[in-house]
């Protein structure tokens, strides 16, 4: 799976969960909580890209996660 | 001598109405929101009921005139991603918070309770994600462990509205808003709060509910020559079963204290209320226990039968139930059985289960301020000729004193008693 498939996945369903934002604000260099996300909406769009991937991700893999650099990486590693 | 409780704010929302404007000149038009609604890819079977078709939060948010825009952007966050039934609680708890004053003549969120009547309340929910979870376990909505929650109706919207008080759901199937009803003003009259939202909560039926009220016989079938279109007929010789309705209500009750220190006038007064069981696990009602919980409604608000101008009954359209109840009003009622008008809001909205108590208590307050009963337009031949119908118009009525009722399978009863202010 290519960076651009799993980042678009983690942007649309970042835009799901928090439609206020401004699309252009989810970039690979920012992090889901500078965004506004909190926990459970953080799960939550992991859990909306791994479903719009068609993908599972073993939860325990998420904790290393800090970024939204790191979350496309992890979702790729198990494209 | 325990606290007066008022009623201080009204909030509604159901087949025929958005909100308690709309909801009172549906009532008085006597339109009915019951219809034949075709299945989906998740339950394939058609079914009779009374829906609230689903909405955009943010879009119902704006509809609803004067939320402050702090109030509007919590909702939102809080409540955006929640299953309908969490939505609409919200909607109405709004609505009511509003409707009360909460916002400009605010009351302590640790002086404020918040009780929301209904169990089971996900049940289409599971159902929805248990397909999801089939296919992939991992896809699982990732709120299901706080959606899946009948509770999570409390939190939102303790959340939304800065609730600190005492919270909590009760159920008592059917009768789950009268039951919350009733919870919420002891909490007032016992000094626990000053202010106690009960809210009336929406359960979307699965289709797993749908087939096991099949399976008892209690639904109504459209008839099969489709005579004049009425499926839900309270009190008619030709009723044939329940008709469920979706819907979500909400009545702030508040101490006629703290209504007076904010400069708040009551909507009305909550006179009595009763809750009582039947000691029966099963669906058939009891006129005993029908007329214990009717007559002990009356007597906590030291009011004779004969002096009730107003009846909203359960009524749910089911031949064992209309007639239970029609027993246990005329043993109430006595002699005064022809005074009060009767009407059963079920013929309008359906049966609105765990919200039905909370939504027809909400009726009431309408009626009693407005001087009108609603019709009950699918009666043409009563059952029992000695009572005062409601007939196929809306009537014109001063009305003082006005008790409703809500029974649920397994036999539980309440009835509440409310007083024009």
């Amino acid at each position: 799976m290519d960076e651009t498939t799993a980042f678009e996945a983690v942007r649309s369903s970042t835009l799901e969960v928090l439609p206020e934002l401004d699309p252009a604000a989810v970039t690979l260099d920012g992090s889901l909580s500078d965004l506004g996300a909190n926990s459970i909406d953080r799960t939550e769009i992991t859990t909306l890209a791994m479903e719009r991937l068609d993908i599972t991700v073993p939860v325990t893999e998420f904790h290393a996660v800090r970024n939204i650099a790191s979350l496309v990486e992890l979702l790729r590693k198990y494209g | 001598m325990t606290r007066p409780v008022l009623v201080t704010g009204l909030g509604a929302r159901c087949s025929t109405a958005r909100d308690v404007p709309s909801f009172t000149a549906a009532l008085r038009a006597g339109t009915c929101g019951i219809r034949t609604v075709d299945g989906d890819a998740l339950d394939p079977g058609s079914h009779t009921l009374a829906p609230l078709d689903d909405f955009d939060l943010d879009t119902e948010l704006a509809a609803l005139p004067g939320v402050p825009a702090v109030l509007r952007r919590s909702a939102s966050r809080a409540a955006r991603r929640s299953p309908q039934p969490v939505r609409s609680a919200l909607l109405t708890a709004l609505e009511a918070w509003l409707d009360a004053g909460l916002h400009t003549a605010p009351v302590p969120g640790d002086r404020i309770a918040l009780v929301v009547g209904g169990t089971n309340l996900s049940s289409r929910y599971v159902f929805e994600q248990h397909s999801v979870y089939d296919r992939r376990s991992a896809h699982l909505a990732a709120r299901y462990a706080l959606h899946v929650q009948d509770t999570d109706h409390v939190a939102t919207l303790s959340q939304v509205l800065g609730v600190t008080g005492e919270g909590c759901v009760v159920g008592a199937s059917s009768a789950s808003g009268g039951a919350a009803v009733v919870q919420a003003a002891r909490l007032i009259e016992c000094g626990a709060a000053d202010v106690a939202l009960a809210v009336g909560a929406l359960g979307r039926l699965g289709p797993l509910e749908w087939q096991g009220l099949a399976t008892l016989g209690a639904l109504a079938v459209p008839a099969a020559d489709g005579a004049d279109g009425w499926v839900c007929r309270p009190f008619d010789v030709d009723r044939r079963g329940f008709v469920p309705g979706e819907g979500a209500a909400c009545l702030v009750l508040e101490s006629a204290g703290s209504a007076r220190a904010r400069g708040v006038g009551g909507l009305a007064r909550l006179t009595g209320y009763a809750q009582r069981l039947d000691a029966n696990s099963l669906s058939d009602p009891s006129v005993a226990g029908e007329a214990r919980t009717m007559n002990a409604a009356l007597s906590r608000a030291g009011l004779e039968a004969g002096a009730l101008d107003y009846v909203n009954a359960h009524a749910t359209g089911t031949p064992a139930g209309d007639d239970a109840e029609l027993a246990a009003l005329r043993q109430v009622l006595g002699e005064s059985a022809g005074r009060p008008w009767l009407n059963s809001t079920k013929a309008l909205v359906g049966h609105c289960l765990s919200a039905a108590g909370v939504l027809e208590a909400v009726a009431t307050v309408v009626q009693l301020r407005a001087g009108f009963v609603h019709p009950n337009p699918a009666l043409r031949r009563p059952v029992d000729g000695a009572l005062r119908y409601a007939g196929r118009t809306a009537e014109t009525a001063r009305l003082e004193h006005a008790m409703t009722t809500s029974f649920g399978f397994g036999g539980f009863n309440t009835a509440l008693v409310l007083r024009r202010c």
